[in-house]
C-alpha cells in the first residue's frame, strides 16, 4: 500500500476546515460585499452566494470520508454506516447549538459550531477508546474529525436552502419547519459514509474513494438545489445544475479509477477458473 | 379532518395495503442487490475463491438505505406540494427522484466493491450491473411511491403534527428494518447456502462457499428475487401490513383511550402465544441441530 501515493489526513483535514468554513462564511458575506458595491453585481452576488454553501459541505463530506475510511480501516465492516450516522447526529447537536447561541455575532456561529462538533467528537471518542476499549489508535482524532465535518456539512447544506446560516430568521422557516433539515441529517450521512462503505475491499484505494465521496456530495447538493428553488428561487436552481454537473463531473472520474482497478471489466462471461 | 368511521376505516384500510406493498417490494428490492445479512456472504464469496456474477448492493443497512431513499422522496414531494403540483404528481415524482438516487448509490456500491476485490480476481460483469439497477431501481420507485403516499395521508388527511420528510423517513426506516429482520431469513440460508441441508445453520468453515450456479447456466441476481419473491418478500409485506394495521385500528375504533391501550396489550399476548406455537411446531418437524458429519454429507450430496 505504501507505494501508492495518498492524500495525507492533514492535507485533507485543512481542506475540509478552510472549504467548509469560507463555503459557509460566503453565504453571509457575498451579500454584505454585495451591499458596498451595488448595482448589477449585487444581485449576482446575492444569487450565487448560497450554492457556496454546498460546496463547502461538498469538501467537508470529502474531508469527512476519509476520516471514515481511517477509522473504519480497523475491521469495523458493518460499523461504517454507525460512524457516518453518529457523525452527522453529533454534527447536528453543534451546529444548532454554535448557530443558536450566538446570535448577535453571527461571524462566530459556524466556528462556535465545529468547535463544539470537535469536543463533542473528542470526548465519544474518548469514550470509545478508554471506556468500551475499542483500541483502535486513530478513534479519537477520527471521531473528533468525522463530527466537525458533520457540523460544516448540516450548516453548509442548510445554508444552500436557507440562503445563509441565520438561525431564526432564515434556518428555521426555511429549513427546519419544512423538514428539509431531515433530508440533509439522513443523506449528509450516507453521503460521508457510502464512499467507504461502498469501496470496502483488500483493494480499496483512496484516490477512487474521495472521487466517490466528492459524486455522494454533489448528488446531495443537487437535490438540495431542488428544494432551495422553492425556499430562495434562481440560487436553488444554480446550485442544483452545479450539483449535477459535478455529480458528473465526479462520478465520470470515479468510474475511470474502476475501470483502472478492477481484475478486469467485461460486458458479460462466464466465472474465469479458480482453486475452489 | 375530522373523519367518520368508515372513513377512516378505508383510510386504514389503505394505509394497510399500502404497506403491504411496501413491505414486499422493500425486500425483494434489497434481495435483488444482496444487500444486508446476505450481503456479508456475496463479499466474502470472491475471498474464498468462489467468484461470482451477484450483484453487491452495499448501501448500508436496509433501514439506513431506505430511510434515505424516502427521505428523499419525502423532501422533493414537499417541495413539489408547495409549488401547488397535484398530491399525485407530486407523490410519483418525489418517488422516482429518490429511486433514480438510489439506483445511482447502488452502482457506485457494487461497482466500487468489485474493483476493491481485485486481488481475488473477481470480474466486474457490465451485463450485471446493466439490467439488474434498473431492477432495484424499480422496486425501489414502487417503495417510495407507497411510502411518501402514507406520509402525505397522515400529514393531509389526517393532520398528524409532523412534516412529509419527516413522516417518510421514520417510515422508510421501519421497512428497512421489518425487511431486515423478516425477509432476509429466506434469502440467506435458503437460497446461497441452498446445496447445505436445510436448518443446518452456517458453520464457520461454509463461510462464502455460496451456490453460484443456477437451474440453468450461472445464477444472478434476478434468480434470487424470483426465489425470495415466492415466500421472503410476501411474508415482509405482511409483517409490515400488519404492524400498521394493528397499531392503527384500536385507536380508529376506540380513539386514544385505556381500551385501546388494553386491546394493543391482548393483541400482543396473542401474537407471542402464535409465535411460541409456531417455534414448537417448527422444532417438532425439522428437530434438534445436526452433527457436522452429516452436514457434510449432506453438502456432498446435493453439490
Amino acid at each position: 500500500m505504501s507505494e501508492i501515493k495518498e492524500r495525507s489526513p492533514d492535507q485533507l483535514m485543512v481542506f475540509g476546515i478552510i472549504g467548509g468554513l469560507l463555503g459557509i462564511y460566503l453565504t453571509y458575506l457575498l451579500p454584505l460585499a454585495g451591499e458596498r458595491i451595488g448595482g448589477k453585481i449585487e444581485i449576482v452576488l446575492n444569487t450565487i452566494a448560497p450554492v457556496a454553501g454546498a460546496l463547502g459541505a461538498i469538501c467537508a463530506v470529502i474531508w469527512g470520508a476519509d476520516a471514515v475510511r481511517r477509522v473504519a480501516k480497523y475491521g469495523l465492516g458493518t460499523g461504517v454506516p454507525s460512524i457516518g450516522q453518529i457523525a452527522l447526529g453529533m454534527g447536528i447537536i453543534a451546529a444548532m447549538f454554535g448557530l443558536a447561541i450566538i446570535k448577535t455575532q453571527p461571524l462566530a456561529g459556524p466556528v462556535v459550531a465545529v468547535i463544539t462538533a470537535s469536543i463533542i467528537g473528542f470526548i465519544i471518542g474518548w469514550f470509545a477508546q478508554n471506556v468500551i476499549k475499542m483500541k483502535i489508535p486513530v478513534m479519537i482524532r477520527c471521531m473528533t474529525e468525522i463530527a466537525a465535518a458533520g457540523a460544516i456539512i448540516i450548516i453548509g447544506y442548510s445554508a444552500a436552502v436557507a440562503g445563509n446560516y441565520d438561525f431564526v430568521n432564515n434556518l428555521i422557516p426555511r429549513v427546519f419547519d419544512n423538514g428539509v433539515i431531515l433530508f440533509i441529517f439522513w443523506v449528509g450521512a450516507v453521503a460521508m459514509l457510502h464512499p467507504f462503505n461502498a469501496c470496502l475491499g483488500p483493494d480499496e484505494k483512496q484516490k477512487r474513494m474521495l472521487y466517490l465521496a466528492g459524486s455522494t456530495g454533489a448528488s446531495t447538493m443537487a437535490i438540495v438545489g431542488l428544494a432551495a428553488i422553492i425556499t430562495i428561487g434562481a440560487s436553488g436552481a444554480i446550485t442544483m445544475i452545479l450539483g449535477i454537473v459535478l455529480w458528473i463531473i465526479f462520478y465520470k472520474k470515479f468510474w475511470d479509477e474502476v475501470y483502472n482497478d478492477a481484475a478486469s471489466v467485461v460486458g458479460t462471461g462466464l466465472i474465469p477458473k479458480t482453486e475452489a | 379532518m375530522v373523519l367518520d368511521l368508515t372513513m377512516s376505516m378505508a383510510i386504514l384500510a389503505l394505509l394497510g395495503a399500502l404497506a403491504t406493498i411496501a413491505g414486499c417490494l422493500e425486500d425483494l428490492e434489497s434481495d435483488v442487490g444482496s444487500q444486508s445479512n446476505p450481503n456479508s456472504q456475496v463479499q466474502l464469496a470472491p475471498q474464498m475463491g468462489f467468484l461470482h456474477r451477484i450483484f453487491n448492493k452495499a448501501i448500508s443497512g436496509e433501514p439506513i438505505s431506505n430511510g434515505m431513499s424516502d427521505v428523499t422522496g419525502g423532501t422533493v414531494t414537499s417541495v413539489l406540494l408547495s409549488a401547488k403540483f397535484y398530491p399525485l404528481t407530486a407523490i410519483v415524482i418525489g418517488a422516482f427522484v429518490a429511486a433514480i438516487l438510489y439506483g445511482i448509490y447502488a452502482t457506485t456500491s457494487y461497482a466500487g466493491r468489485v474493483a476493491s476485490q481485485t486481488r481475488f480476481k473477481q470480474p466486474l460483469y457490465m451485463d450485471i450491473m446493466r439490467y439488474t439497477t434498473p431492477s432495484i431501481i424499480g422496486h425501489n420507485f414502487i417503495v417510495n411511491f407507497c411510502l411518501v403516499a402514507i406520509a402525505y395521508i397522515q400529514y393531509a388527511v389526517l393532520g398528524y403534527p409532523f412534516s412529509i420528510p419527516f413522516l417518510a423517513l421514520i417510515w422508510g426506516i421501519s421497512v428497512g428494518a421489518i425487511g431486515s429482520s423478516v425477509g432476509d431469513v429466506h434469502y440467506g440460508g435458503e437460497r446461497e447456502f441452498q446445496n447445505r441441508e436445510f436448518g443446518c445453520g452456517l458453520n464457520t468453515a461454509l463461510s462464502g462457499r455460496i451456490v453460484r450456479k443456477a437451474e440453468s447456466g450461472l445464477r444472478n441476481s434476478i434468480d434470487n428475487v424470483w426465489f425470495c419473491a415466492k415466500f421472503g418478500g410476501p411474508a415482509t409485506g405482511i409483517g409490515l401490513g400488519l404492524t400498521v394495521f394493528f397499531s392503527s385500528w384500536r385507536t380508529t375504533i376506540w380513539g386514544y383511550t385505556w381500551e385501546a391501550m388494553g386491546v394493543g396489550v391482548i393483541i400482543l399476548v396473542i401474537m407471542i402465544i402464535l409465535n411460541r406455537l409456531t417455534e414448537i411446531s417448527v422444532k417438532n418437524a425439522y428437530g434438534p441441530y445436526k452433527e457436522d458429519k452429516e452436514e457434510k454429507e449432506a453438502g456432498s450430496v446435493a453439490h
